[in-house]
């Protein structure tokens, strides 16, 4: 994957250019808003991660810019401050996800992944299935081998989360986010313990477990190898 | 009812007062214009029955007392407007000649209540009373002449009527003149009002609008501006400070997470990820406050359902407290409890406090999650040991800046994060007995914005 990371301090914009290389992708990076136009116009990267303050054009007229040029990548906010308006400031410029620095590598990684690969509205199928595990999403009903699963709402919403990203780790941050509408981070294992629960359900006895924890990380859904 | 508005204005009870103020100074001058005139008619009236009598005095000196009852007798005959009284009356009291009987032994000036009745003249004279000067003569005889005090009461009279029209005039003219006045005075101040107010809302850009008229108003209101500008002046550099010390402190706080993340396989680099991360949520956590404090996210408020934030709040929170073996319930009785407000930062209000209460009970704790659509409420309640009420000051002291520094890193930044977004709210944080255990109410609407919440005494 290609990708450009526009980035004024030197020491993150190395940290996280050699973290992303190291998982085979190809990095270009700026070093601010003007280079950063000039490489993202040229429209041959498939997710852009943009710090929102940035010498000579900040993040949010860069990518405002950019939308209104018609580079539809996907874009990846990295925000300072402890701003509670970045997120929606970010998102109405044009923006597809945020995150707040300081981040751990791992959860930068898995955004980056996840919008990578982002379906379009159009191809969104009615149907999930990770192994012997469906999920229908028109009739809310979920089965594992044939075998129908009772699911609360909140729960259906996980492994829906979970499922639509299957093969790829998704952070507890994101969860919290996409599932609960949490934008804060709870002291308290919210995600774990309902992690644990979707196990215990899904998994009946003998069956190999679909959800994986990444150490580290967050959960992964995938079929046994 | 209150009154109207107009009327609740200082410039209109200011209008009031002057008006009174009129009032009882047209009331002095009608007063004291209607005793000096008294005092003058009447003086009038006693030289000019002094020199009548004067003149009769004459006639006896002259011609004793046969010739005065003539001339007495002649005088007494004249009617019509400005005619005098007359009597004459023997020293045995027998009327001799005239028509004014006097009370026996009368003498000197006196007021006689009215002409008594059954006298012989009837005609024109009303009821008035009479002003008379009696002079004893040297054979014992009482010549007497008297005027109608009616005469002078027809002048005042006139007198209180014509200041009975210039006091209603006076109170008129003040009362519309206060009222005109007024409206257009309220209309600037409203406007330095709704100035205020928008401020207040966080909306820290406006100004009043001058007239450029240089008077008392406008140059108030230069004044305000200049203040705001001041303050905003102020703010921005304060903001400034503090973006750049975040910054500054945030970007080698990251750096050093970055270095231990890439060398961690060993447990004492975890723990140490572990303290920077603790760190880095602190930091957050201030920022956070000192941002909701701002107040800039009134402008984004919307209506809110508390109803709608307890709920999955519950749900989210139930299965992690059941593993810690206790029970979060949610007591909602149905109904909407709507409030002005942003969702996202009552949802952390309200995580805040269950965490808060799920860190300070003893495992087999019931913890109910209250919305109470009277008030509107939202309460965490639990049955745990609870707090002695000596000690409930200090722990909601807890919540506020003033001991911020004293406690310990993570709850006692919670709690304040849940007094600065009850605070951003207009809403009272209050501690109660739930008999047994801890009751924290989150009470809306009784308060106005930015009134900072109290401790109870």
């Amino acid at each position: 994957m290609k990708l450009l990371l526009i980035e004024d301090d030197v020491h993150t914009a190395a940290y996280v250019a050699a973290g992303l290389r190291q998982q085979g992708h190809t990095v270009d990076q700026a070093g601010n808003g003007r280079d950063g136009l000039f490489l993202a116009a040229g429209g041959e990267h498939d997710v852009l991660v943009v710090d929102r303050m940035l010498p000579g054009l900040d993040g949010l007229s860069l990518v405002r810019t950019l939308r209104a040029t018609g580079t539809t990548a996907p874009v990846l906010f990295l925000t300072t401050l402890g701003g509670i308006d970045d997120r929606v400031d970010g998102l109405e410029a044009g923006g597809d996800d945020y995150l707040v620095k300081p981040f751990a590598f791992a959860e930068l990684l898995a955004r980056v992944n996840a919008l990578a690969r982002r379906p379009r509205l159009s191809d969104r199928p009615a149907v999930l299935e990770v192994a012997d595990l469906r999920m229908d999403l028109l009739a809310r009903t979920l089965t594992r081998a044939g075998r129908p699963i009772e699911l609360q709402p909140r729960e259906f919403q996980l492994l829906e989360y979970l499922m639509r990203h299957a093969g790829r780790v998704v952070t507890r941050t994101m969860l919290l986010e996409g599932v609960w509408d949490f934008h804060f981070d709870p002291r308290t294992n919210i995600v774990e313990t309902h992690i644990s629960r979707l196990r215990g359900k899904i998994g009946g006895p003998g069956e190999p477990e679909l959800i994986h924890t990444v150490r580290g990380a967050g959960y992964l859904i995938r079929a046994p190898a | 009812m209150r009154p109207p508005r107009l009327f609740r204005t200082a410039i209109v009870r200011l209008a009031a007062l002057y008006g009174a103020l009129f009032g009882v100074s047209v009331i002095v001058l009608g007063v004291v214009v209607f005793l000096t005139a008294d005092a003058a008619l009447k003086s009038q009236m006693d030289r000019h029955l002094n020199a009548e009598a004067q003149a009769l005095a004459l006639d006896f000196a002259a011609g004793g007392r046969d010739r005065l009852a003539g001339a007495v007798r002649a005088r007494a005959a004249i009617r019509g407007a400005g005619a005098l009284d007359y009597g004459l009356t023997g020293p045995d009291g027998r009327l001799l000649a005239g028509d004014l009987r006097l009370p026996p032994g009368a003498e000197g000036r006196l007021t006689l209540p009215a002409r008594p009745a059954g006298g012989e003249e009837q005609g024109e004279q009303d009821n008035a009373a009479l002003r008379v000067l009696a002079l004893r003569l040297a054979d014992g005889s009482v010549l007497a002449v008297g005027d109608d005090l009616g005469r002078i009461d027809d002048v005042q009279e006139a007198i209180l009527r014509a200041f009975a029209w210039a006091l209603a005039a006076t109170l008129a003219l003040g009362a519309g003149g206060g009222v005109a006045l007024g409206a257009g005075f309220l209309r600037r101040i409203d406007a330095i009002t709704r100035t205020a107010e928008a401020i207040i809302a966080g909306d820290l850009r406006r100004r009043i609008t001058l007239r450029g008229t240089g008077d008392d108003l406008d140059r108030l209101a230069g004044t305000l501006n200049r203040m705001l500008d001041r303050i905003g002046a102020l703010m921005d550099s304060l903001r400034q400070v503090s973006a750049d010390i975040a910054h500054d402190l945030r970007t080698p706080l990251a750096r050093l997470r970055q270095r231990l993340e890439t060398a961690r396989d060993d447990a004492a680099i975890e723990a140490a990820v572990a303290e920077v991360d603790a760190i880095l949520e602190t930091f957050s956590a201030l920022l956070r406050i000192a941002e909701i404090e701002a107040g800039a996210r009134r402008a984004a408020f919307r209506p809110v359902d508390l109803a709608e934030i307890a709920a999955p709040v519950t749900e989210a929170f139930a299965p992690a407290a059941e593993d810690a073996g206790r029970r979060l319930v949610l007591a909602a009785p149905g109904g909407q409890a709507m409030v002005q407000g942003d969702r996202g930062l009552l949802t952390q209000l309200l995580a805040n406090l269950v965490e808060n209460a799920l860190h300070h009970t003893p495992p087999g704790t019931k913890i109910t999650i209250g919305v109470d659509p009277r008030g509107p409420l939202l309460s965490v309640a639990d049955d745990g040991p609870g707090v002695p009420a000596a000690e409930r000051e200090n722990v909601l002291r807890r919540f506020y800046r003033l001991e911020r520094s004293r406690t310990s890193a993570g709850s006692g930044l919670g709690l304040s994060l849940v007094a600065a977004i009850a605070d951003l709210h207009g809403a009272r944080v209050t501690l109660g007995d739930n008999a047994p255990g801890l009751v924290v109410r989150v009470a809306f609407g009784s308060g106005t914005h930015g009134q900072g919440n109290t401790v109870p005494g």
